[in-house]
């Protein structure tokens, strides 16, 4: 009787920390809705009176087939 | 010839209880155990992930480690900042747009080994939209097959703050193929753009030195 009881104890026991543990390590996943492409907002892009570019004035290496510059314009 | 019965659990000659209540104890000691050792390496194993994502957001920039240029190297900066660019003496100085800073080194064959580019903020590229930007940018700019290959998080430049984006593409005149790193970096005063490229074909060459030309490269 006295088996039966501490079996019981214990049983329940087990039972409440493997509960416990499950939800502990679902709460230590990171959060799924991060997505950083969410975080972009696809930018309107305003052209500033800069450097003059397309070979109009400035005839760098980007307009001839050279790596692109650093200029935020075209 | 007798033989004695021993029931399950029992011992010969026991008092009954006393084993099965022992073993119930081993048995629950076990799960006990069991559900401790599980609960301990679920936690383990989430934290990498825990760590994960800021490093993911930077997967690729491993080698960015802000530091001064080796001694040799020359300094360039553009006018009316004190933003510098550091270089080795073995690049020219190139033709480029008023106001910016290119250098850079082309093979006899007209290859591309070395670009460097600054140019001050042109339009409205931020830390924030610098991915968006920059592969918006090079495709208005004609460039074609634009593939981002990677995108960092914030960045601790000398002096100031930055993002960049790894990426390759070909050029509509003459279809060049060009890898290039590409950086806006926000100083105390002002904010600058570093392109660091090279042709596709000595990215793997030139790749090492255009990392330490953006690692040192200071913010004004």
């Amino acid at each position: 009787m006295i088996t039966k009881r501490l079996l019981f104890v214990l049983g329940a026991g087990v039972l409440a920390l493997v509960t416990a543990c499950g939800g502990g390590s679902k709460a230590a996943q990171p959060p799924a809705s991060h997505s950083p492409a969410a975080t972009h907002s696809s930018p309107a892009k305003h052209k500033s009176s800069g450097i003059p570019q397309d070979n109009g004035g400035d005839h760098d290496g980007d307009n001839s087939g050279g790596p692109s510059d650093g200029d935020g314009n075209i | 010839m007798r033989l004695r019965r021993i029931r399950p659990g029992g011992a010969p000659g026991g008092s009954g209880g006393a084993l099965p209540r022992a073993s119930a104890a081993a048995v629950l000691t076990a799960a006990l155990s069991l559900a401790l050792f599980g609960c301990a390496s679920g936690r383990s194993s989430s934290a990498p992930g825990d760590g994960a994502a800021p490093a993911a957001t930077s997967a690729g920039f491993g080698w960015f480690r802000p530091g001064p240029a080796p001694g040799a190297w020359q300094h360039a900066s553009l006018s009316g900042q004190s933003a510098t660019l550091s270089y080795p003496g073995s690049l020219r100085s190139e033709h480029s747009d008023p106001g910016t800073v290119t250098v850079g080194s082309t093979a006899r064959s007209g290859e591309v080994l070395v670009y460097l580019n600054v140019t001050p903020k042109q339009g409205d590229e931020t830390l924030r939209n610098w991915p968006d930007f920059r592969m918006e940018h090079l495709r208005e700019d004609g460039q074609s097959a634009v593939r981002l290959d990677g995108v960092s998080g914030p960045l601790n430049f000398r002096g100031g703050h930055g993002r960049c984006v790894i990426d390759n593409y070909t050029t509509d005149i003459h279809h060049n193929h060009y890898n290039e790193i590409a950086c806006i970096v926000r100083g105390a005063h002002a904010t600058s753009v570093l392109v660091a490229a090279t042709s596709t074909s000595a990215w793997r060459a030139s790749r090492a030195l255009l990392e330490k030309v953006v690692s040192s490269y200071q913010a004004s």
